[in-house]
């Protein structure tokens, strides 16, 4: 499953470093993390660390591909 | 501490390491903490109603504001942080029990603790809650970082507590997410106070008077951009008052940091820790891989000596660092998380090698909780094995206490890391799932190691023992067994003896391992010896298991020779100690519940002992040993035997264990199985001839060999078997009963009656305390005719033929007396009973049976016979009274 992630606010390059597993980019003021997610387990695991990481995030949906 | 002696449950958790006294501690207030009055009067709630949330996200300043709260009361609430290990339920609840304990407001000593780190029986939430409803003023109870608890068990249980606590208990969990307590219901009820993430974010004047405490002098106009900004997040607005303070122009700085649009606690983090000293943020990183850290702590992974002093200085400013009391500290969750970011970019490579410094550390305080989790973490096998086997914790891979925990961990194991401890590691966990030949060889390869070192440290040798007489047990070698046993006693002498009192649970499970070989090998007085020694020592948490598993051979060897109350009664305290902790216990063998089923089949409670038996097979993973599998076999065959399947019974005999040695005792049972299904089939010659390879001289195999013997008409050799029988040790009333039953028919075959009917009324005697039917109704139709006559159906009477016992009831367990069901019910008829229970009619019956009217009367015909009864509402009681429904 590919996921992406959307988050409040631009990410610096070292924050992004705690989502190894993910793909970043920074667009308007927001940051799209995104990439393969293996299961739901993952998924809510992303979320926790976003939490953890005081992220705030706006969007969360599955991708095609 | 009081001063009555209390249990070590009391100080020590379900693991057995000591209470973690930081949980317990009301977090401090830095000086910068800002009262907020609106949130601490909503706070009051909490007072009256039983369920208080205080729910935000990560650094929304919840922990702080219940501490205020908390720190106001006239009673001090109890206050427990929970920690990732507490998430499991035993652990949850004996930190639970402990919090209560640090207020001031134990619960009574009657309540039971939690004995498995996974578990807790619904008896014991019944007494905690039925302990807490008397309370006037209630206990408040404050769970702070609730959201570590993920186990759904642990919520589901909370809400038992708390529905049945009524007013004596006032819940406070402050959580990240939202609890999974049904949180509609007390909303509906109006049984709750909730705070959430909106009411505890700052106002524009909240946030001025908190940066004022920072030093900072702001307009309410800049104040409230600052919160739109952070959305009220008091992380962020410390954050930003942090960074702020070393600006030479705070207003501007924060009016530029309103503008930016980076994520907030990411920027403002990089501000704040570019403005601390090069040693302050080089500490910072490095801790980052630390849940809490002491000064010395932070020194062994700087290098340096400064860590008390910066971290004072930290805790002072309030910047990152939060004190826990007795000088230790932790970093906040929130940047922690950031910190270890930071610290992977720049220096990369470097989180091993924390770690393995944070272990070594850990190690050295004596913390092997800490030691195993960085040792991972640094993937140092060589050491972490080592340090398991160093504190001679090796035992706790069979527990039940830690087993999964350590499993898990070592499961990462690198296969190429060398030294004898990690081999003793992959051979306990081998061990632990039974993979004899993989735990076997890594064993050997760890004892190829020792012969090569030149000094043997005794814990390893000790750990290895216990291995050794662990895999002798699996593989039915008692000389094996008995080698390791003594190797044990050998290197014993040189094990520091703080370690042997720590570990109970090593030589414990040794003498259990040994007494299984020698039950094994039909030593049965020498496997009493080394059974009861664990039995007979101090019970506790980690050698609960060991004790199950001796009690439960202890309760085989009663049972094999015919003492069936005795074996029913250590079978029984066998299993109650797993049953305290929920269906599933801590994985033994089952050797309880197998001997709990031989007792049902001799008691002729058949439908019992099956379920009994399948509780024993469903056990996750059970040992394998060839003593519980000859066990179960014997079992299911002599039910089998007892229902009339002869074929079923012959291949249910047949254990399938590959032991090194043969056991006389499980031999012969499959022999007199064998024999007694010839005899059944009516091949009397076949039953005779099977009974020529019996080779055990025990009297209950003697006398079941007579039995047959006399069956297919060798009286002769039947009573020379009898009289062969040795007097010394007498055997109990299993053996008894069915050895006067078989002198009874061999006198009744003579035309002897006075003395058949003598050794009948004595057989019933005897077998009637302890409801022993199986004998009887082996013995054949010759005993019915007797047992129909005065004085003998007086005696049989009540337990093994219908009607009033002018005896009374049995003695027994209580409960009452049970006369016989002389025919299994078939599916069909209990079918039909159990729908006869629920009051449906006839018709009722047949519809939902997919059957006609008449075959259900039928069935009921056959099944009023079989239960000795004449009416519906008669047959639906005798079907209760007899435990079929």
């Amino acid at each position: 499953m590919r996921y992406e992630i959307r988050v409040d606010g631009m990410m610096s390059d070292t924050l992004a470093k705690a989502f190894p597993e993910l793909d970043h980019v920074v667009m308007s003021g927001q940051t799209v993390l995104y990439g393969f997610v293996v299961d739901e387990a993952q998924l809510y695991g992303l979320l926790a660390r976003c939490q953890s990481l005081g992220l705030h995030v706006l969007e969360m949906r599955q991708v095609p591909g | 501490m009081e001063s009555s002696p209390t249990p070590a449950g009391h100080r020590v958790d379900p693991l057995g390491d000591p209470f973690l006294r930081t949980c317990f501690a009301l977090p401090a207030r830095p000086v910068t903490f800002l009262p907020r009055p609106r949130l601490t009067r909503h706070l009051d709630q909490a007072l009256r109603t039983p369920l208080t949330m205080v729910n935000g996200a990560a650094g929304a300043g919840k922990t702080l504001l219940v501490a205020d709260w908390a720190a106001g009361l006239a009673r001090a609430p109890a206050w427990l942080t929970v920690e990732s290990e507490e998430k499991r339920p035993g652990m949850f609840w004996a930190y639970f029990l402990h919090a209560l304990r640090a207020c001031g407001s134990p619960v009574s000593g009657q309540v039971d603790r939690p004995a498995d780190a996974n578990r807790v029986s619904r008896r014991m939430l019944s007494a905690i809650a039925e302990d807490l409803e008397g309370r006037s003023p209630a206990v408040t109870v404050v769970l702070d970082e609730y959201d570590r608890v993920t186990v759904p068990e642990v919520a589901e249980q909370l809400d038992f507590v708390l529905q049945h606590a009524g007013q004596g208990l006032r819940l406070v969990l402050v959580t990240r997410t939202e609890p999974m307590l049904s949180l509609h219901r007390y909303r509906a009820a109006g049984a709750l106070t909730e705070i959430r993430n909106a009411d505890l974010a700052f106002t524009p004047e909240e946030a001025a008077a908190l940066l004022g405490r920072h030093g900072l002098s702001l307009p309410v106009a800049t104040a409230r951009a600052l919160v739109q900004r952070t959305r009220g997040w008091a992380a962020g607005l410390r954050l930003s008052a942090l960074a702020a303070q070393h600006s030479p122009d705070p207003e501007t700085y924060l009016k530029e940091f309103e503008a930016g649009r980076s994520t907030v606690a990411d920027f403002l983090l990089a501000e704040v820790l570019k403005r601390q000293p090069t040693q302050t943020q080089d500490l910072l990183l490095r801790v980052s891989v630390l849940d809490r850290l002491c000064p010395d702590l932070a020194n062994a992974l700087t290098g340096r000596s400064d860590a008390d002093r910066i971290l004072s200085e930290l805790c002072g400013s309030n910047a990152f660092v939060e004190q826990l009391g007795h000088s230790w500290y932790r970093l906040h969750p929130l940047f922690g998380e950031i910190l270890r970011a930071h610290l992977r970019v720049r220096c990369p490579g470097l989180e091993p090698e924390l770690h393995r410094r944070a272990a070594r550390w850990l190690r050295g305080a004596g913390s092997l909780r800490g030691t195993l989790t960085h040792g991972a973490a640094a993937g140092d096998w060589e050491f972490t094995a080592g340090a398991l086997v160093d504190d001679l914790a090796i035992g706790q891979f069979f527990t039940g206490l830690r087993s999964d925990d350590l499993a898990r961990l070592f499961s990462r194991m690198d296969p190429g890391a060398g030294g004898p401890a990690a081999d003793l590691v992959r051979a306990a966990r081998d061990l632990s799932q039974s993979d004899l030949d993989h735990g076997t060889a890594h064993l050997r390869h760890a004892e190829a190691r020792f012969a090569t070192g030149t000094a043997d440290p005794a814990t390893a040798q000790l750990c290895c023992a216990l291995l050794e007489a662990l895999a002798a047990r699996l593989s039915g070698s008692p000389a094996r067994a008995e080698r390791a046993a003594e190797a044990a006693d050998e290197v014993q002498p040189g094990v520091p003896s703080h370690l042997l009192d720590k570990h109970p649970e090593l030589p414990a499970l040794l003498l259990t391992h040994l007494g299984s070989a020698r039950v094994w090998a039909g030593r049965f007085e020498d496997a009493r010896v080394s059974l009861s020694k664990v039995v007979g020592s101090p019970a506790g948490a980690s050698t609960l298991l060991a004790r199950e598993e001796s009690l439960g051979h202890l309760a085989l060897i009663d049972y094999l020779n015919g003492w069936t109350d005795r074996a029913e009664h250590k079978a029984l305290e066998a299993v109650s100690g797993t049953e305290q902790c929920g269906p599933f216990g801590p994985a033994g063998s089952g050797i309880g519940r197998v001997v709990l089923a031989a007792v049902a089949v001799d008691r002729d409670e058949l439908a019992r002992a099956e379920a009994l038996l399948d509780e024993a097979d469903g056990q996750p993973g059970a040992l394998h040993d060839p003593v519980t599998a000859a066990g179960r076999a014997m079992v299911a065959a002599r039910l089998q035997l007892a229902r009339g399947n002869t074929r079923a019974a012959v291949e249910a005999a047949d254990p399938a264990v590959s032991a090194d040695v043969a056991s006389p005792w499980a031999d012969s049972a499959e022999t007199l199985v064998t024999s007694a299904a010839h005899l059944a089939e009516g091949r009397g010659e076949s039953a005779a001839e099977v009974l020529r390879q019996l080779g055990d001289g025990r009297p209950a195999c003697a006398v079941e060999a007579a039995r047959i013997q006399l069956a297919v008409g060798n009286a002769g050799a039947a009573i020379d078997l009898l009289d062969g029988v040795p007097g010394a040790r007498p055997a109990g009333p299993a053996v008894t009963v069915r050895a006067s039953l078989v002198r009874a028919q061999a006198a009744d075959a003579s035309g002897d009656a006075v003395s058949a009917r003598r050794l009948v009324a004595q057989a019933l005697h005897e077998a009637r305390r302890e409801r022993l039917r199986r004998p009887f109704l082996d013995a054949g139709r010759w005993l019915r005719p007797l047992l129909v006559t005065a004085p003998l159906n007086q005696l049989a009477a009540g337990w093994l033929r219908p009607g009033p016992s002018p005896y009374g009831p049995p003695a027994g367990l209580g409960g009452p007396p049970w006369p016989i069901v002389v025919e299994e019910l078939s599916a069909r008829e209990q079918d039909v009973l159990e729908r006869l229970a629920q009051m449906m009619s006839t018709q009722e019956i047949a519809a939902d049976l997919f059957v006609s009217v008449n075959t259900v009367k039928t069935h009921l015909k056959s099944l009023y016979r079989k239960l000795g009864v004449n009416r519906r509402s008669d047959a639906a009681r005798r079907g209760r009274d007899l435990q079929l429904l």
